[in-house]
């Protein structure tokens, strides 16, 4: 702005120099001058967007590699009884479906796996992932104590899935209980 | 006799100019930060949800009033910015916070204080609230880098 003011003022002056000249042989230039100037210092007073000082702060925003599991319901009971069963089919299965999972990682290329802690259960447990917002779901998977695919590219992403476990036994295998503890991990896919 | 008259006056308006010049680029500091360079980590986040903000006040900006009703003003240069960051100033103690500025790179600058008035006390402060936030889909520093935002306060004629 202070450019400005002296361009403008400059410009002024030359007209107006000129006009004074013819009346008065120069003897006001002095007097236009010093008016220049005060002009330079009252001008900015006045505002006219004025700039008067500036700071600078440098801030950092960091984002940590963060990762998120949860699972909606704690526990899941699977309950094979007479009503399962069909005369003369050996396989008996119930399912549950009142889990769901969500996840969120700002990881690139990840999926989640799943295993169980259970290394000889009497039955088989199956689990599939429904319906997942974000990823692929991968084929219904048999639990075991090795980790299975449940769900592909999840990278960079917060989702949810259904999760329906499948329990399946045989007439031939009797009767008993499997306790499993399943765990889903985000990995690198 | 004239003579001298006319001149006295004609330096008698020079140094009013000079000194009106001079009062105009000697205010001092008109506008600092104290608190100095900060760095705002996200390190957790909800699942099926989204990253927990981050908040810092841990810096102060104190500036001056001016011979004019006067704002603050802010911009940011973060080339290649990623993440999300915006900053509202809290404890006004001469002027009117404006609400919470988002922080874009390349943006024009946007008031943060207005209506400083020229009048009042000369020293004034603002402690500013910075927020950072990010999705899980705007990914992580490791993977892309931090972002580093350089934050330009001005104060000028409102």
């Amino acid at each position: 702005m202070g450019w400005l003011n002296i361009v403008v003022l400059s410009r002024t002056l030359n007209r107006t120099s000129m006009v004074t000249r013819s009346i008065a042989l120069g003897k006001n230039k002095h007097f236009l001058i010093a008016l220049s100037i005060l002009s330079l210092g009252i001008l900015p007073n006045l505002g006219f967007g004025q700039t008067y000082g500036t700071a600078t702060n440098t801030v950092t925003v960091h984002v940590q590699l963060i990762t998120a599991l949860q699972i909606s319901a704690g526990i899941v009971n699977l309950n094979i009884s007479g009503s399962n069963a069909i005369a003369g089919q050996n396989q008996m299965m119930t399912t549950d479906q009142t889990s769901t999972l969500l996840w969120g990682t700002n990881s690139s290329l990840k999926k989640i796996t799943v295993n169980t802690s259970l290394a000889s259960p009497l039955f088989t447990l199956q689990l599939v992932a429904l319906n997942p917002t974000v990823g692929t779901a991968s084929s219904q998977v048999t639990l075991s104590t090795t980790a299975n695919d449940l769900l592909l590219n999840v990278g960079r992403s917060s989702g949810s899935c259904g999760l329906m476990y499948t329990a399946i036994a045989l007439a031939s295998q009797g009767t008993g209980t499997d306790s499993h503890t399943i765990t889903f991990t985000v990995q690198t896919q | 006799m004239k003579s001298l008259s006319c001149t006295i006056h004609r330096l008698a308006v020079i140094a009013i100019g000079l000194v009106s010049l001079i009062a105009t680029n000697s205010h001092g500091q008109a506008i600092s930060i104290t608190g100095g360079n900060i760095s705002l980590s996200i390190t957790t986040g909800t699942a099926g949800g989204q990253l927990v903000n981050v908040i810092n006040t841990a810096v102060t900006l104190n500036y001056q009033k001016q011979s004019v009703l006067a704002k603050i003003s802010v911009s940011t240069s973060c080339p290649g910015q990623r993440y999300d960051l915006s900053v509202l100033a809290t404890n006004v103690t001469n002027g009117v916070a404006a609400p919470q500025v988002t922080l874009v790179n390349g943006s024009p600058a946007i008031d943060l204080i207005t209506g400083i008035p020229s009048t009042g006390s000369k020293n004034a402060s603002s402690t500013l609230q910075y927020t950072a936030s990010a999705t899980f889909s705007q990914g992580n520093s490791t993977e892309l880098g931090d972002d580093i935002h350089t934050i330009t306060y001005t104060i000028l004629a409102q």
